[in-house]
């Protein structure tokens, strides 16, 4: 009797896992990516995407595990014994890069003969129709080379999935046994694996986590633009000097030496006047 | 510390009674359970609120006048403590907010949840939809530079072909709308669209057996509102991701002369810009029929859509015409967003 594993498709299998495994790594990796570009180091070259790459991988290694382990039960009834992610993660990897390797080259030959055929047929309709307007033109020729490299993409995204998929089931098959739990059971089970039961640790270590990446964040991030525009760069505004007038400023200088002369002589008397009367006195 | 706690929370609970809307908040039964794509709707409710954070604190140095607002901007962007990233983040958070309604509205329309008895969320979901779209098209013209004048200008020639020249009087209405009536509208509607949701209860998925729905039904907290959380703080991510990438760079000060710069509307109407350049929009009326009439049919039919399908069917693989519309559509809103792209090279 064959497997029950064997019975679904292995397209819709390997998506439901992959797709599932995405999302659940993603929010990870966007926090690092993020903490670099804070930092004001690229994730997409050099250092930066070298770690953001082996960051990742421990992250889709466990995501894929969790997802896939929830998938089984859901909709196989199924646990797995051991882990299963690193097992999956490499397979997936090595099939990754072989189908990535070979739609390279399928989708840039296929972008390429697209252009030149979509080229021809716009030549051989301005033959008939030489008015034929600019945006018409655009997004004919638009329509006529990405229609064919999107389909030889998904070719190669569901062969992708189709060889996943196919790994996937003797995984199951390997080292799969049947849950005795009923449905309710395993719909709490597979819920639990993906969100903390305990509401206060969901909402109390969210918060612990968010505070402290705000704080790095915030310490990192640029206080002023990195990236001012090289054309239109902040105009200074300059204060308006006043003209100087020599003859104003020696006259308007001279009254206050006098004013200053003056309270200087008025304090003077003061002061000789207090002196006296405590003779006297 | 928990018994001071204690206190208050008895002490608020005994004046407006908290517990009893704390219950109505978080123990509305989800059927089905909970799920990642359910979250659109709260992601929205945030990105919204971050923007009417960024918004107040862009208001500190902002100044609303054609004078002023172009200089007031690049201080912000070069002179305010982390001014650039805040401004970055509005301008991002707004086109995230265009990119997560169609994403809400896609997924209402896929799932068929706009259907009786939800034909009430839907509508006020379309008015709130157009409100979005205001927001961006009123904001953008506030920092002044070429881009956003020209982009006001493009876009107020599609809604009503009367050429304008956006001077302060322009300015000052926008600002308006965009600071004081945008956000009192949205705010009151989307506290109705939440209402009618609570009252007509989450349409739940489309496929799965009774007994299935049952055993996954769920509460909305804590499930559910564990997803949302993540997922607003990857959309906070992605749009502060996005502010370091492409931070907000102004071009040359406003001026009624376009010099060099090919005028051109925010990214998202630019399928509607690239289509009204079709020959068949050409003349008087071709462009009404194409930047009034058939947008404004369009909207129509949105608005009739739960009254039209009163199919109670929801599941999208069993609405053969349904499906095919909606990918129309979004290949068409795609196509012709990048043939407006590719369009830029000849207008040289």
């Amino acid at each position: 009797m064959a497997h029950p594993v064997e019975n679904l498709s292995s397209i819709k299998l390997a998506w439901a896992v992959a797709w599932s495994a995405f999302w659940t790594g993603f929010p990870f990796k966007l926090i690092v990516a993020l903490l670099l570009l804070a930092g004001q180091v690229h994730p997409w070259e050099g250092a930066g995407l070298v770690t953001l790459l082996v960051v990742s991988i421990p992250i889709d290694i466990w995501a894929v595990g969790l997802t896939a382990r929830t998938v089984f039960l859901e909709r196989l009834s199924m646990e797995i014994r051991g882990p299963v992610g690193v097992s999956l993660w490499w397979q997936g990897a090595v099939l990754g890069a072989l189908v990535l390797g070979g739609a390279y080259y399928a989708v840039g030959t296929t972008v390429a003969v697209g252009q030149k055929v979509a080229a021809a047929i716009i030549a051989l309709i301005k033959k008939f129709y030489p008015a034929l307007p600019i945006a018409e033109q655009i997004t004919l020729e638009l329509l006529l080379w990405t229609i064919p490299t999107a389909i030889v993409l998904l070719v190669f995204v569901l062969l992708w999935l189709h060889l996943f998929g196919w790994r996937v089931k003797r995984v199951v098959v390997a080292s799969g046994q049947t849950s005795s739990a009923s449905f309710v059971e395993r719909v709490r089970q597979w819920d639990y694996a993906r969100v903390p039961a305990d509401p206060t640790l969901v909402l109390v270590s969210f918060a612990g986590v968010i505070v402290t990446l705000t704080v790095v964040f915030w310490v990192l991030l640029p206080v002023t633009t990195p990236t001012p525009h090289p054309d239109y760069p902040l105009q200074q505004v300059q204060k308006a000097s006043k003209p100087v007038k020599p003859e104003e400023l020696i006259n308007k200088t001279e009254a206050t030496l006098k004013k200053a002369e003056a309270v200087l002589a008025a304090l003077e008397k003061e002061k000789s006047r207090e002196t006296t009367k405590g003779k006297s006195k | 510390m928990n018994a001071i706690f204690q206190k208050v929370y008895d002490f608020v609970d005994e004046r407006i009674g908290l517990k009893t809307l704390e219950a109505k908040l978080m123990n509305e039964p989800i059927k089905g359970g909970s799920r990642w794509a359910y979250v659109f709707g709260s992601c929205l409710l945030f990105i919204f609120i971050m923007q009417a954070i960024t918004g107040m604190l862009l208001m500190f140095y902002y100044i609303p006048s054609a004078d002023h607002a172009y200089a007031s901007t690049q201080f912000i962007i070069h002179e305010v403590d982390y001014g650039w990233f805040i401004l970055s983040y509005h301008f991002w958070g707004s086109s995230a907010m265009v990119v997560m309604v169609f994403a809400h509205m896609s997924q209402v329309f896929l799932w068929g949840a706009y259907k009786k008895p939800r034909e009430m969320i839907w509508l006020v979901g379309l008015v709130l939809f157009v409100i979005v779209m205001a927001f961006g098209f009123t904001g953008y013209l506030l920092p002044w530079d070429q881009r956003a004048y020209w982009a006001t200008t493009v876009g107020v020639e599609i809604m009503d072909k009367t050429p304008i020249v956006p001077g302060q009087m322009t300015l000052s209405r926008f600002f308006v709308i965009h600071v004081m009536i945008l956000p009192a509208a949205l705010m009151g509607l989307a506290g109705l669209h939440l209402f009618f949701f609570r009252s007509a209860g989450p349409a739940g998925p489309f496929r799965g057996t009774t007994e299935e729905l049952k055993a996954k039904t769920d509460f909305f907290f804590p499930r559910q509102v564990w997803k949302d959380i993540v997922a607003m703080a990857a959309v906070f991510m992605i749009i502060c991701t996005l502010a370091f990438i492409e931070p907000v760079q102004l071009l040359e000060q406003a001026t009624p002369d376009p010099g060099e710069y090919h005028p051109e509307p925010e990214w998202y109407f630019l399928f509607l810009f690239q289509m009204l350049r079709w020959k068949i929009f050409s003349g008087e009326f071709g462009q009404f029929l194409g930047a009034i009439a058939i947008p404004g049919l369009f909207l129509l039919l949105l608005a009739a859509l739960p009254f039209i399908d009163r199919s109670p069917e929801r599941n999208i693989f069993k609405r053969p015409i349904a499906l095919l519309s909606w990918t129309v559509v979004m290949i068409g809103i795609v196509v012709l967003t990048v043939s407006a792209i590719l369009n830029r090279e000849f207008l040289d």
